[in-house]
C-alpha cells in the first residue's frame, strides 16, 4: 500500500537548523547540481541521465502515421510520464498522482509548446502522412529533482535520435529501413532545459537539484525553463509561500548560467557518442546528404 | 571475505556444517531453515557465518529489506496515535508496528509521554511473527527499565543498510567497524543505532553531526577496511574542528 514516507520531525528541524547555518546535508553549495552523469544506448534516441542518486531514461521512437486534420503540415510529437513503483514506492501504476501531473505538465509546456522540436520537419505528405515521435520517459529512481532531470534525459535523447530516411515520388513515399539508408536526425530549434529552486524561510534560502529529503522539508518550488540564449519557455510556481519579484528575477538569472552548464554537458556527452560510433570517419561516406 | 555468497533457497552442502555439540544439535540463526529430515537451506542473500563453539550458524545479511525479529533493538517513526497505542513504522512503505502507550519506563495514564506524528523512539522488538502485526516497547518488560528507549529528541537519522547496522552494533572486535569509537576520541556526540538501518545521531553542532552521519554511509556503501575507515576517521575529524 504506497504510502509518502514523510521525514521525522528530527530529520526536518535538523534540515532548517543546518540550512539556516549555510549547511547542506551533502555539503553542497546552494547552488551546485549533483553530479550529473549521462549515457546513451546502443539504439538511437535512449538516453540514460543520473543526478546523484535520482536516475531517468528516455527513449524515443518514431512510426509513420496519418497527419491530424487540423494540423496538416505537422507531425505529431508526444511525451509520456508515467511513474511506476520502480522509482520509488510511493508511486502506483495507473494513478496519477500529483508529482506525474506536474512533471508532465512542466515537460509538455517546456519542450512541446516552445517549439524544441521542430513538427514541420516530421511531415512526409501534408495532410496524409507524418511522423509520430514518442518520447517515453522512465524514472529508475527516485531522489528529488525528476524535472531537471527528466528533461535532461529527453534532450539529450532527442539530439541523439535518428529517424528513418524517406523519398516521396508523387503520391508514393518509401520509407528506408536503416539498413538501407542511414537515419536522419531530428531538426531541434532549440533546446531547452529546466532549473528547479526549492525555498525555504519565505524565499530567503534557494537550493537547486534538491535531494527528496529537502524536497519534503520545503516551503515551494519554482522551476523556471529556458534556452542557453536566455529565452524563457515558462515559470512555474504552483503553490507554496509567496516570493517577491526580485528573487524571481534572480532566480532566472541563476538558471541561465546553469543552462548553459547543462546545454555544454549534454551537447558533448553527444558529440562524443558520435565519434565512438564513427570510429572508423566512415559516417561521412554512408550519408547520403550532399555538401553545398 | 572469502566466503562465497549464497543466493536464497540455496542448501546448505554437509562439509559447510559445524559438529553437533555435546547434546547432537546444531543450532541455526537467522536467515537459515531446516526442512527435515537434512537440508538446510538459505532464505535470504548473505554469506554463511558459523561458530564452532556453539555450533552455530546463520547467514550475514549483505543488503535489504530489515525484517523484525523480537529482542531487536530499532529507532521508530510514530506515525500516528490511537486509544491505547501509537502506530510506528521501522521501514518506511511497511504495515504500522503497535508501541503501546504505557510501555515507557514509569509512565502511568497520567504520566505518559505525548508523542507526536513525526517523531522518533528507541525501542525493542517484543512481538513479530508471520501472521500478528508487529509490536515494539519502549522498555524490558521482565524488569520494567527504560535501559536507555523512549523518545529520541533533536539530532537528525541517517539509514544504512540492517547488516551495516548490526556490524555497527557489535563494535570494533566482532563488526570490523571502529568509526564510532574513533570519532568518539575526539567529539562528543550521542548515537542510536536501531538494525532497521536507521542511526540517530545528535550532537551541538550541524557540522560534526553531518560529518559523522556521512562517514557512516560512505562507509557502508564503499565497505572499508579498519585501515581505510581509520583514515576516513582522521580526515573526518579535521573536517569537523
Amino acid at each position: 500500500m504506497p504510502r509518502e514516507s514523510e521525514p521525522s520531525t528530527n530529520a526536518r528541524a535538523f534540515l532548517l537548523q543546518a540550512l539556516r547555518e549555510g549547511t547542506r546535508l551533502d555539503r553542497r553549495d546552494f547552488d551546485a547540481f549533483r553530479p550529473i552523469n549521462l549515457t546513451f544506448g546502443d539504439e538511437y534516441g535512449v538516453a540514460d541521465v543520473s543526478l546523484g542518486k535520482t536516475r531517468v531514461l528516455a527513449k524515443i521512437s518514431a512510426k509513420v502515421v496519418k497527419s491530424s486534420e487540423d494540423r496538416k503540415f505537422d507531425g505529431i510529437f508526444t511525451i509520456s510520464t508515467e511513474l511506476s513503483p520502480l522509482a520509488s514506492p510511493a508511486f502506483e501504476v495507473g494513478r496519477q498522482d500529483q508529482t506525474e501531473m506536474l512533471l508532465s505538465r512542466i515537460l509538455e509546456k517546456t519542450i512541446r509548446r516552445s517549439g524544441a522540436l521542430d513538427t514541420e520537419s516530421l511531415c512526409i505528405i501534408a495532410g496524409q502522412k507524418c511522423f509520430h515521435i514518442r518520447a517515453d520517459i522512465h524514472v529508475l529512481d527516485h531522489d528529488g529533482n525528476l524535472v531537471d532531470a527528466s528533461c535532461i534525459a529527453l534532450v539529450a535523447s532527442l539530439l541523439h535520435f535518428r529517424r528513418p530516411d524517406f523519398e516521396v515520388h508523387g503520391e508514393e513515399v518509401h520509407v528506408f529501413d536503416s539498413r538501407e539508408r542511414e537515419p536522419v536526425r531530428l531538426s531541434m530549434q532549440h533546446q531547452p532545459f529546466c532549473v528547479s529552486f526549492g525555498y525555504y524561510e519565505g524565499g530567503t534560502i534557494m537550493l537547486l537539484d534538491s535531494t527528496l529529503l529537502e524536497e519534503q522539508c520545503r516551503e515551494g518550488e519554482i522551476v523556471v525553463s529556458m534556452n542557453r540564449f536566455g529565452d524563457v519557455c515558462q515559470i512555474a510556481k504552483y503553490g507554496g509561500a509567496p516570493v517577491d519579484g526580485l528573487s524571481m528575477i534572480n532566480c532566472t538569472m541563476k538558471a541561465l548560467e546553469k543552462v548553459r552548464m547543462l546545454d555544454q554537458l549534454v551537447k558533448r556527452k553527444v558529440e562524443e557518442d558520435e565519434q565512438r560510433r564513427d570510429a572508423g570517419g566512415l559516417m561521412a561516406e554512408l550519408s547520403a546528404e550532399n555538401d553545398r | 571475505m572469502s566466503t562465497p555468497i549464497l543466493l536464497p533457497g540455496t542448501p546448505i552442502s554437509a562439509s559447510l556444517l559445524p559438529r553437533p555439540n555435546k547434546s547432537g544439535t546444531l543450532t541455526l540463526g537467522p536467515g537459515l531453515r531446516h526442512t527435515p529430515p537434512q537440508t538446510i537451506t538459505t532464505t535470504t542473500l548473505g554469506t554463511l557465518s558459523t561458530e564452532p563453539r556453539k555450533s552455530a550458524l546463520w547467514l550475514e545479511d549483505l543488503a535489504g529489506r530489515y525484517a523484525p525479529s523480537v529482542n531487536d533493538l530499532v529507532i521508530a517513526q510514530i506515525h500516528h496515535s490511537s486509544t491505547d497505542s501509537y502506530s510506528c513504522t521501522l521501514t518506511p512503505h511497511t504495515p504500522f508496528a503497535l508501541l503501546g502507550q504505557l510501555s515507557f519506563e514509569g509512565a502511568s495514564k497520567k504520566t505518559r509521554p505525548q508523542l507526536k506524528s513525526g517523531d522518533l523512539v528507541y525501542a525493542r522488538v517484543c512481538q513479530a511473527g508471520k501472521g500478528e502485526d508487529v509490536e515494539i516497547e519502549c522498555l524490558n518488560s521482565a524488569t520494567g527499565k527504560g535501559e536507555g528507549m523512549g523518545p529520541l529528541k533533536g539530532g537528525t537519522t541517517f539509514d544504512v543498510s540492517p547488516g551495516f547496522a548490526r556490524r555497527l552494533m557489535l563494535g570494533r572486535k566482532k563488526g570490523g567497524v571502529m568509526l564510532l569509537e574513533g570519532v568518539g576520541e575526539k567529539v562528543k556526540f550521542e548515537v542510536a543505532i536501531g538494525r532497521n538501518g536507521v542511526i540517530w545521531v545528535d550532537s551541538g553542532s550541524v557540522r560534526i553531526t553531518v560529518g559523522i552521519g556521512r562517514l557512516v554511509q560512505d562507509c557502508d556503501r564503499g565497505g572499508w577496511t579498519l585501515e581505510e575507515q581509520e583514515k576516513a576517521v582522521k580526515k573526518a575529524i579535521k573536517d569537523m574542528s
